[in-house]
């Protein structure tokens, strides 16, 4: 009844739902909320934070030099995310009424918020921690002070809707607008350089807090630039510590990179390896009743019907190598069917990856391949080029590689990769059409983030 | 720095005494053998119930059931003779939870049969306290969580 003498085994189903529903995540922030909260009663404590359901609520703080356009990236972020603004001006204001602070507080809670210039100092980062006001993205917007102060010159603001504006790279459209824009007070370049001179010193020892979820953004381009920049990364979510066990697939026309990535993936993270052609070959060779079927399609030259195929998978699947290691499947589903198939086993990928080359690259690369029958090293004419001559005389092509059948290949992969495409709607694409190491470095940032969420 | 690590400490006190850990390893083991469509409702409505468990003193509803007595006493009884001795029998009742390390129970020389061991399994589990009872059965439904996965590998291999 021990796990030492026969290993618990864990159900496939188990870590697939774990990984479906981010349970891991639902209990780390229901246990942060009690540490931070440590309420005498844990249980009805419990069943409201679950009740509120605000796991994914933006919680943003936005800093910057003055003129670097935080309130008019907060404010848009604002209302684009749907969330509570909250300026130094604003808490300043709201103090005086207690009832106000309270609802304040109680909407916070439900909508999140996105603080605009808040902490200013590194006693109020601490207070803010202690309060257990932990954001979960930092943007900090960098420009160059001369910039800086040259942009604050310009700075108009509207009386009555409170918007920033600007003389040359921001001005309001409609004319009223236009005529009731004031210049607010301290802009003059003396001023703009001592608020500078003191954002430098505190801001150096505010970042440190937060190290992992800090961005800087350049706020030296177009504000819809940096809004969009830090739309973005506001809508990534971080990396967790929930245990993961990748499933990954890469799907990509013959002669995409695929087994060779898949052969990188294996190796440094301990996946394994499953190449369908290479499965159904070693069915083949294992000498068993759908073994003589295979090789009897293999003779005919025709593809092997999906119902064997499938029969090879799921046994490969369902090894516990694979189960506990995760996999690495590649040249598997070709079309919508076979796709439907595979999920319909109860294996589906939690990573897809659609590894796009153009159709040259893919003929250059293929179509040069040659082997020497004498050593069976394989070369490449262009780049890995034969050592002698004599070698070069007697290489041989694969037929397989010849260019009309790889044309065909292709076709055949583009005719139903739309359709692929659509069915793994969280799928990556990426360029195949570059240096291996650098596509593989695509592949793990793919897989060791988490997935783009609409969060919001 | 002081003040930082007497709010650990403060945190790792809190966690003891609530035992928060357990708790959330039992729910998150329910979670994932239930696996239920909609998580947060499933937990909430767990919560619920536990809530009303220490409110009112009756036990939470214990997941063990007739079969689940039965097929452990089968596991300690593989030859099928009908009887599990003493020493098993303590034993079962330690990984049930029932009774602790150092309880002495009575041992009246008979062999424990199976009708003997599921009436005191009931009526041990009964007779617990009700305030204590609201911690005992995060690490009773774990085990047993395991306990029936490790069952269900056996009978597969």
């Amino acid at each position: 009844m021990d796990a030492t003498s026969a290993p618990h085994r864990i159900p496939a189903e188990m870590p697939q739902y774990g990984e479906a529903n981010h349970i891991f995540e639902l209990m780390q922030s229901m246990l942060e909320q009690l540490l931070i909260h440590q309420p005498q009663d844990p249980i009805p404590f419990m069943i409201e934070h679950l009740h509120r359901d605000n796991d994914h609520v933006p919680k943003i703080i936005i800093l910057g030099p003055p003129a670097s356009g935080k309130t008019t990236i907060a404010m848009w972020l604002c209302k684009h995310l749907n969330t509570n603004l909250l300026t130094r001006g604003t808490l300043l204001g709201k103090e005086f009424s207690s009832v106000a602070e309270e609802a304040r507080k109680q909407y916070q809670r439900f909508k999140g918020w996105i603080l605009d210039g808040i902490p200013q100092t590194r006693e109020q980062v601490l207070m803010m921690q202690t309060l257990g006001l932990a954001p979960r993205h930092v943007i900090v917007l960098n420009a160059p002070d001369s910039v800086l102060i040259e942009r604050n010159l310009g700075k108009r603001i509207d009386p009555v809707t409170r918007e920033i504006y600007h003389t040359t790279f921001d001005w309001p459209r409609e004319a009223e607008v236009q005529n009731r824009l004031l210049e607010p007070e301290g802009i003059s370049e003396v001023e703009t350089a001592r608020k500078l001179l003191e954002y430098h010193r505190s801001i150096i020892r505010i970042l440190p807090s937060y190290p992992r979820i800090l961005k800087a953004i350049s706020a030296d381009q177009p504000c819809v630039d940096v809004f969009y920049q830090a739309l973005t990364y506001v809508q990534t979510s971080h990396r967790s510590n929930a245990p993961f066990t990748p499933r990954v697939l890469l799907c990509g026309p013959m002669g995409s990179g695929k087994s060779l990535q898949a052969a990188l993936l294996a190796q440094k993270y301990g996946l394994v390896n499953i190449c369908c052609g290479q499965l159904l070959r070693e069915a083949v060779e294992d000498q068993s009743k759908l073994s003589e079927l295979i090789q009897s399609f293999f003779d005919k030259e025709m593809t092997v019907p999906d119902d064997i195929i499938l029969k090879v998978l799921k046994g490969r699947l369902d090894r516990p190598d694979c189960v506990h290691k995760g996999w690495v499947l590649h040249g598997f589903p070709r079309d919508l069917d076979q796709a439907h198939m595979l999920a319909s086993m109860g294996y589906s990928p939690n990573r897809v990856f659609f590894l796009n080359v153009p159709l040259d690259s893919i003929l250059e690369r293929l179509t040069l391949r040659r082997v020497d029958p004498v050593t069976g090293e394989r070369y490449h004419l262009m780049y890995k080029p034969p050592p002698t001559p004599e070698i070069q005389a007697r290489l041989l092509q694969n037929p397989e590689d010849a260019e009309d059948r790889v044309k065909l290949q292709t076709d055949l992969f583009y005719r139903n990769s739309s359709e692929l495409e659509q069915f793994y709607r969280q799928a990556l694409t990426l360029n195949g059409d570059q240096d291996p190491y650098t596509v593989f470095e695509y592949i793990e940032s793919g897989i060791i983030n988490p997935l783009p969420r609409k969060v919001f | 720095m002081e003040a930082v690590e007497s709010r650990e400490l403060q945190a790792r006190n809190y966690l003891e005494k609530h035992r928060i850990m357990e708790l959330l390893n039992h729910l998150t083991s329910v979670l994932l053998f239930i696996r239920p469509p909609k998580p947060r409702e499933y937990l909430i409505s767990l919560l619920e119930r536990l809530r009303l468990a220490k409110a009112t003193g009756i036990r939470f509803p214990f997941f063990m059931n007739n079969s689940n007595i039965v097929a452990m006493f089968d596991m300690m009884d593989p030859s099928g003779k009908g009887t599990i001795s003493f020493a098993q029998y303590k034993e079962a009742l330690k990984n049930l939870d029932l009774c602790t390390a150092d309880e002495v129970l009575n041992d009246d020389g008979h062999i424990i049969t199976l009708d003997k061991f599921r009436d005191e399994v009931v009526n041990t589990s009964k007779g617990m306290d009700a305030p204590n009872s609201y911690h005992t059965p995060y690490c009773t439904s774990t085990r047993l969580t395991t306990l029936s996965a490790q069952s269900a590998s056996t009978t597969e291999t």
